[in-house]
């Protein structure tokens, strides 16, 4: 492999990854800017996410990887699965935040935080317990479509997951800036108190925010399954370290922000393993998220906190 | 003198006779009560080692079962003890859970031995806790050198006895016998060499580069695996970039199985070769066909589970754990448990009360028939069979999905020295 071959190869790899990180990410930024909570238990929805695809995979007949779809039906087994994993993680996460941290709202300090951070194991533990916990073989319609660009490879699972995301990322984009919910998710976390004033139903802002972060992070999780051909309970610890240093490198509470720091991270992850080593990825991310917050202490692209008066 | 030697003789046979009719009391007025001592098993039974940790204390516990069935170890009846040494947060065995157990099996002073740990990372954790309390385990799969190695005796020995004794040879071997036989059978000019940062991993990843080098084979690069990690793209895209002729991986299935899956996307053609930590059901069911094709792998010890000898064994294991899997570990495991026994009837064949000091001290003089052949320790508690049996991975669809003999068939001996 020529030297250009190596370098657009591992861009496909970073942006894939990128892709994956941005979509965890937002779920992070977005409750965030909104409540100014660090949601630990968004690592293992994006886990059950994945999960809960391949159970509706394997019920509609898949097992590992022998039978594949072309065309009209692969995309409409892949749309079926998509939104049944993005309600079903939706709602997840909206019952989190219904049943564990609605009745801590207003609670000082960390333990709002640390709830979620029990929430995570309870999921964890609960796949675990239930799934057991060897890696699965995931159950895959993907064809193996590739194309060779020079020595370079792109898959049909790469195009997959580009899209996907970007079209779920956009969605968010519009949503959040244009229809009516989504102004009064601006409203709450420009200024919960004023919000609430003015009409806002806060309580609603929230948990709709829960449930589309959440959603997201099913949709990455299914993507996941579909783009590794496995999945285990233990998934979501590093890509959810990962998203979340993706969320706050792009300033936490910022939904561009989030897009762009996780695909900064894929491409660093995969450009720092090509030229350095790979064993020095995490040191590699962690120095970069570092430097940021000692020289922008609101991420590259700034934060959008609740503004304090 | 043929009087005297009628009388000596006569007087023997009543003694025998009076001892045995002694027994015979004791035997009775304790039957309801047997003598026992513990013995503890430590394997990691959650996460990604789980599956062979699994028909790895099958095979211990099946020993103590048939032990205990057949009136004990010299009258003992050996009460085993499992603790899992696999973590939800490791997703695979923890060393800090290994250490935890070490603990608890020094805590009760009925536990005279263990049989563990699966792992060299579990091993380097528990050895100087049992050290400090003169425990022995024998580890039926754990190939890490350094361990036994009076180099480190001081860490991992600080009481200064042998207490790590083993059924399986080092990767002292299984690193550098593979490289010798990549060399020969398959002509490997140039590899890459990957480990999955665990003790185990580095450690034969290394042994094989050092000889790989020594006997001229081109090492074009060495990189380190987080096991936690899902991408190994990255990494392996580096690998195609530089064509090696072929791929070895020091490591264990955590992130054997994720590298296994993406090298068969990003460098199918490539030969690629794993230690013992390739080799066994959680990399056959978590890679699956067709993705682990054409992977070698290596066992720390003869390849017996075929053997017209272990044929019975295999018909006993299979009554015994109806649709559970067994490999040529399980049998080392067993063995570690008959040898365990073994030490404890000398012990109790003295008239002693068996204890960690002196099942230690018996364990050290073993000298046992088992499935695999003769165990003995050297000083350092080492076997004294050092064969590394060499496997590759081919699916066999006419044979059940699980049969370790049939999916991942044995193709011969990995030599200690080149051949060619």
């Amino acid at each position: 492999m020529e030297f250009l071959d190596v370098l657009l190869q591992q861009i496909i790899n970073g942006v894939s990854l990128g892709a994956m990180y941005a979509l965890l990410a937002l779920g992070f930024t977005m409750v965030y800017g909104i409540i100014e909570l660090i949601n630990f238990a968004h690592f293992n929805v994006f886990m059950v996410g994945s999960f809960v695809a391949l159970w509706v995979f394997e019920a509609m007949g898949f097992s590992g990887q022998s039978q594949v779809l072309y065309g009209l039906p692969l995309i409409g087994v892949l749309l079926v699965g998509l939104v049944v994993v993005m309600l079903a993680t939706g709602f997840l996460g909206a019952a989190i935040e219904r049943v564990a941290l609605r009745p801590l709202r207003g609670f000082p300090g960390t333990a709002p935080m640390i709830t979620t951070i029990g929430v995570s194991y309870i999921l964890f533990n609960i796949i675990l317990l239930t799934m057991g916990a060897s890696t699965l073989n995931y159950a895959n319609p993907m064809p193996n479509i590739r194309w060779e660009i020079g020595d370079a490879t792109l898959r049909l699972r790469e195009v997959l997951l580009w899209v996907v995301s970007f079209a779920l990322m956009l969605g968010l984009h519009y949503f959040v800036r244009y229809t009516k919910m989504g102004k009064a998710m601006q409203a709450t976390a420009q200024d919960q108190e004023a919000a609430r004033m003015m009409g806002v139903d806060v309580d609603r802002v929230v948990i709709t925010a829960f449930f589309l972060g959440s959603a997201l992070a099913g949709a990455a999780g299914m993507i996941f399954g579909l783009y590794y051909n496995y999945t285990s309970f233990i998934i979501g610890y590093t890509a959810g370290l990962r998203a979340f240093t993706a969320a706050v490198l792009g300033g936490i509470g910022n939904i561009p922000g989030a897009m762009l720091g996780g695909i900064l991270i894929g491409l660093i992850e995969s450009l720092g393993g090509q030229y350095l080593e790979v064993r020095w990825t995490d040191v590699i991310i962690f120095s970069i998220l570092v430097l940021v917050l000692v020289f922008r202490p609101a991420g590259l692209f700034g934060r959008m906190a609740p503004s304090k008066s | 003198m043929s009087q005297n030697r009628f009388v000596r003789g006569g007087l023997k046979t009543a003694a025998v006779l009076g001892v045995a009719a002694l027994a015979g009391v004791v035997g009775f007025g304790t039957a309801h009560a047997q003598k026992t001592v513990k013995v503890g098993i430590s394997l990691p039974l959650t996460g990604a080692d789980a599956e062979d940790a699994v028909h790895i204390r099958n095979g211990a516990t099946m020993a103590f079962d048939e032990v205990n069935a057949a009136g004990g170890a010299g009258g003992y009846k050996i009460e085993y003890w499992v603790l899992d040494s696999g973590t939800a947060s490791a997703g695979q065995y923890d060393p800090a859970q290994a250490a935890t157990n070490a603990k608890k099996f020094v805590g009760d002073s009925a536990v005279v031995g263990a049989i563990g740990p699966v792992m060299s990372g579990e091993g380097k954790a528990m050895t100087p806790i049992l050290s400090e309390a003169n425990l022995a385990t024998i580890t039926p799969s754990s190939t890490n050198p350094d361990i036994t190695d009076p180099k480190f005796a001081g860490q991992f020995k600080p009481k200064g006895k042998a207490i790590y004794f083993r059924t399986v040879t080092t990767d002292a071997f299984q690193g550098p016998n593979m490289a010798n036989w990549m060399h020969d059978k398959l002509k490997i000019k140039t590899v890459f060499v990957l480990d999955d940062s665990g003790a185990y991993g580095v450690g034969i990843a290394d042994s094989f580069q050092k000889q790989a080098e020594k006997i001229g084979i081109k090492i074009l690069g060495r990189d380190q695996l987080n096991p936690k990690e899902a991408d190994y793209t990255t990494v392996l895209t580096k690998i195609k970039a530089l064509k090696p002729e072929a791929l070895y991986y020091g490591g264990v299935g955590q992130a054997g199985v994720k590298l296994a899956k993406q090298a068969y996307d990003v460098i199918p053609g490539m030969i690629k070769a794993g230690g013992d930590g390739m080799q066994g059901t959680s990399i056959l069911k978590g890679v699956g066909f067709p993705a682990i094709e054409g992977w070698y792998c290596t066992n720390a010890s003869p390849h017996v589970t075929e053997d017209p000898g272990t044929a019975d064994w295999v018909k006993r294991y299979k009554a015994k754990f109806a649709g559970a899997v067994y490999d040529d570990y399980t049998i080392t495991s067993y063995d570690a448990a008959l040898a365990m026994a073994d030490a404890i009837k000398r012990v109790a064949a003295t008239g002693a009360t068996p204890n960690r000091d002196n099942v230690r001290d018996a364990l050290q003089q073993t000298k046992l028939k088992t499935l695999q052949g003769e165990v003995s320790f050297d000083a350092n508690g080492d076997i004294l069979q050092k064969v590394v049996s060499v496997y590759q991975y081919h699916e066999n669809k006419a044979k059940p999905a699980d049969d370790m003999d049939a999916q991942v068939p044995y193709i011969g001996v990995a030599p200690e020295v080149p051949q060619t």
